[in-house]
């Protein structure tokens, strides 16, 4: 039995309708479904990818801009500290060489003093002696003993003035 | 009906009946079209992956983006949703056409087939007009440019589908009743020089049938979705950004 080479069948269209709609199901849910899934998964990940890649690029770009800066900072740190070395080593060495200069006007000034000390004691010394000397030659020439309570101003002053610019001079 | 001087084309066969409803033999190719579709789907779509898609997959994906793009070059970025719709259309009418090159009668051959389609695009061109104008907006668009012209807007809307479904059954159609032709014709001519088999019949049917099944086949298709896409994406408004 065969319909119409052209006709229109409601229980035809209906069947088809119902296919359509089936078929149009799975379509919808086995292709597009399954397929757009993995496009938006790969989309995000692609997407995922260059953000980390950017993410990586930015964090080695600061990293190595502090890098650098604390590279400078070194250097300006360890200049400063070269400096600093140099600046107290010269202090230092001005200072021994101020206390050097000191201890030896010290020891100069000191070495003065005994020796002008050293030299008044002899004077004082000789000048004993000389009276002593003189007396003694008086005596022996006038044959006399002189009163040496009596005569030792006279002998003092004698010694005193004749004697002292000859020392002096000489 | 070999050697028979009558050429007999006929509509599709009536399969069975069951509660008073003719199942006919249009209905019953259609579900072996379907059953090939959703096979073929499945085994494309098969163990995806992500990260190495294989040769079934990558068909899938080229399945997919293509009926995408082609559905927003068409309709605007905001309609890609039809898609998966469009995308149905197509290979049910694809595949239904290409059937016969195995022999069984193509389920667009069925004037009842393409109406079915049709109508489908025409409710979905109302819907969306009403979507978009308002119910009044959609009454007063019959009225446009001028109020003479109203019986002619609702002839021209009425003749959407009717051209549509009646383009497309008959390219498939013609195909069926040439090939018909074409078989008793060369079976007579075998007959005529005394041969018992028709041996012109085995090989220049199918060189025909390059063009009329295979060629027309996706020609028809093609052009039933395109236009389905063009008529759905004219009643909506044109996108600002796009």
């Amino acid at each position: 039995m065969f319909e119409d080479f052209l006709s229109i069948d409601t229980n035809t269209i209906v069947l088809i309708l119902i296919n359509t709609l089936i078929l149009f199901l799975a379509i919808k849910h086995f292709l597009f479904g399954r397929v757009n899934k993995v496009l938006e998964q790969r989309q995000s990940d692609v997407e995922k990818i260059y953000s980390d890649a950017d993410g990586a690029m930015k964090h080695a770009k600061d990293l190595e801009k502090s890098y650098q800066g604390m590279m400078s900072e070194a250097k300006n740190e360890s200049a400063e500290i070269v400096k600093n070395a140099t600046r107290k080593a010269q202090q230092r060495s001005d200072e021994i060489i101020e206390t050097a200069k000191k201890e030896a006007t010290g020891v100069l000034a000191r070495a003065n003093n005994e020796i002008e000390r050293e030299r008044l004691k002899t004077m004082s010394e000789m000048k004993t002696q000389v009276s002593d000397l003189a007396v003694m030659m008086a005596e022996k020439i006038i044959q006399k003993e002189i009163n040496r309570d009596e005569h030792e101003a006279l002998i003092n002053d004698f010694i005193e003035n004749a004697g002292d610019d000859l020392w002096q001079e000489k | 009906m070999h050697g028979s001087t009558e050429v007999n084309v006929t509509g599709p066969k009536i399969s069975f009946e069951v509660f008073g409803i003719k199942v006919t033999e249009t209905v019953v190719i259609s579900w072996i079209v379907m059953a090939i579709i959703i096979g073929l789907i499945l085994f494309l779509t098969h163990n995806m992956s992500l990260k190495k898609p294989g040769k079934r997959q990558i068909i899938a994906e080229w399945i997919v983006t293509t009926f995408n793009n082609l559905v927003k070059d068409s309709m605007g970025k905001r309609n890609v949703h039809y898609a998966p719709y469009m995308t149905t259309i197509f290979m049910f009418s694809i595949f239904g056409s290409l059937i016969s090159l195995i022999g069984l009668r193509p389920v667009t051959g069925d004037y009842n087939t393409t109406l079915a389609w049709a109508l489908i695009t025409f409710i979905m061109i109302q819907v969306c007009k009403i979507k978009n104008d308002g119910f009044i907006g959609y009454l007063k668009g019959f009225t446009q440019p001028i109020k003479l012209l109203t019986p002619l807007n609702i002839i021209s809307e009425i003749a959407t589908p009717v051209s549509m479904s009646f383009r497309h059954f008959g390219n498939i159609a013609s195909g069926i009743v040439i090939t018909q032709l074409l078989y008793y014709a060369l079976t007579a001519a075998s007959n005529a020089i005394g041969l018992s088999f028709p041996v012109f019949a085995v090989a220049v049917p199918s060189v025909l049938s390059v063009y009329f099944d295979l060629f027309t086949g996706f020609m028809q298709a093609f052009i039933f979705t395109m236009l389905s896409m063009a008529y759905i994406g004219a009643t909506y408004p044109e996108e600002e950004n796009s």
